[in-house]
């Protein structure tokens, strides 16, 4: 994955083959995110608990129907990505980078439930099957697209093609 | 959370120096941050600075507090405002929740 250059307020992306196959993957897998996973609090006497969290369900449930749209516009839109030179070029703004790093990091926390949380209060082991193979693999994945996009909107990525 | 480097800065960001004082919002509720295993301390900081619009110096403070004491409040707010920050923060998966001030 490269950074080819930042214009007219897009980054253009390089990626390889496989590297855009493996992110199109892990775009598909979302959500993996349990929709009961987030709690609006830990406390059973606030007041109005139920009726909060149940408006923080739904404005989350419409924030993933929102994703999942954006999803298959990102990856179905006409001239989105281009081929060249055995390789594709995708070019994003600040705001869809912004938007990736939540999906993939949806994915992230997802695979790392699906595991069954390991390292996190309880400390049963991950059973090394099929399963939590591939969920492990997800999770790697889903952080080294994060680390890339965020060294992208953070600055710390300098452009290959500098205009 | 997970180690990774951290960012030197974060353009585009505007400061937002609302947050963090409950004199100026008569605020009961605080908006903390819960550590976990798998969000990437890289991955914290920026959703801080880009949900609080913090510089990154006190994006990173709260961060490590969330690393290394298991918590950060991150702000004191109004029950609605409080809200609004936790489902900022779910957004970005990161686990947040709302408790009323002084629990």
């Amino acid at each position: 994955m490269k950074l080819l250059r930042h214009v007219g307020g897009k980054f253009e992306l390089a990626l390889a083959p496989e590297e855009k196959g493996l992110l199109l993957y892990l775009l598909n897998l979302y959500p993996l995110v349990p929709a009961s996973y987030h709690r609006l609090t830990k406390d059973k006497k606030l007041p109005q608990r139920e009726e909060n969290q149940q408006l923080l369900d739904e404005a989350l449930a419409a924030q993933r129907e929102q994703n999942k749209k954006a999803i298959l516009t990102f990856v179905n839109e006409p001239g989105r990505f281009t081929e060249a030179d055995g390789a594709s070029t995708v070019a994003c703004t600040r705001g869809e980078l912004e938007w990736l790093l939540q999906v993939v990091n949806d994915v992230r926390v997802g695979s790392w439930l699906a595991m069954g949380s390991p390292g996190y209060e309880t400390k049963k082991k991950v059973r090394p099957d099929k399963d939590a193979l591939r969920h492990a693999m997800f999770m790697e994945l889903a952080g080294a697209f994060e680390m890339f996009f965020l060294g992208i909107v953070n600055g710390d990525v300098t452009p290959e093609n500098e205009e | 959370m997970s180690a990774t480097a951290f960012p030197e800065v974060l353009p585009g960001i505007k400061p937002d120096h609302q947050t963090g004082s409950a004199s100026e919002h008569e605020a009961g509720y605080v908006v903390i941050c819960w550590d976990d295993p798998v969000n990437l301390m890289h991955y914290v900081t920026h959703v801080f600075q880009v949900v609080f619009g913090w510089e990154r110096k006190r994006a990173e403070k709260h961060m490590l507090e969330v690393h290394h004491d298991g918590k950060s409040v991150l702000t004191r707010e109004s029950l609605e405002k409080a809200e609004f920050y936790v489902h900022q923060l779910q957004k970005y998966t990161l686990n947040a929740t709302l408790e009323r001030a002084g629990k």
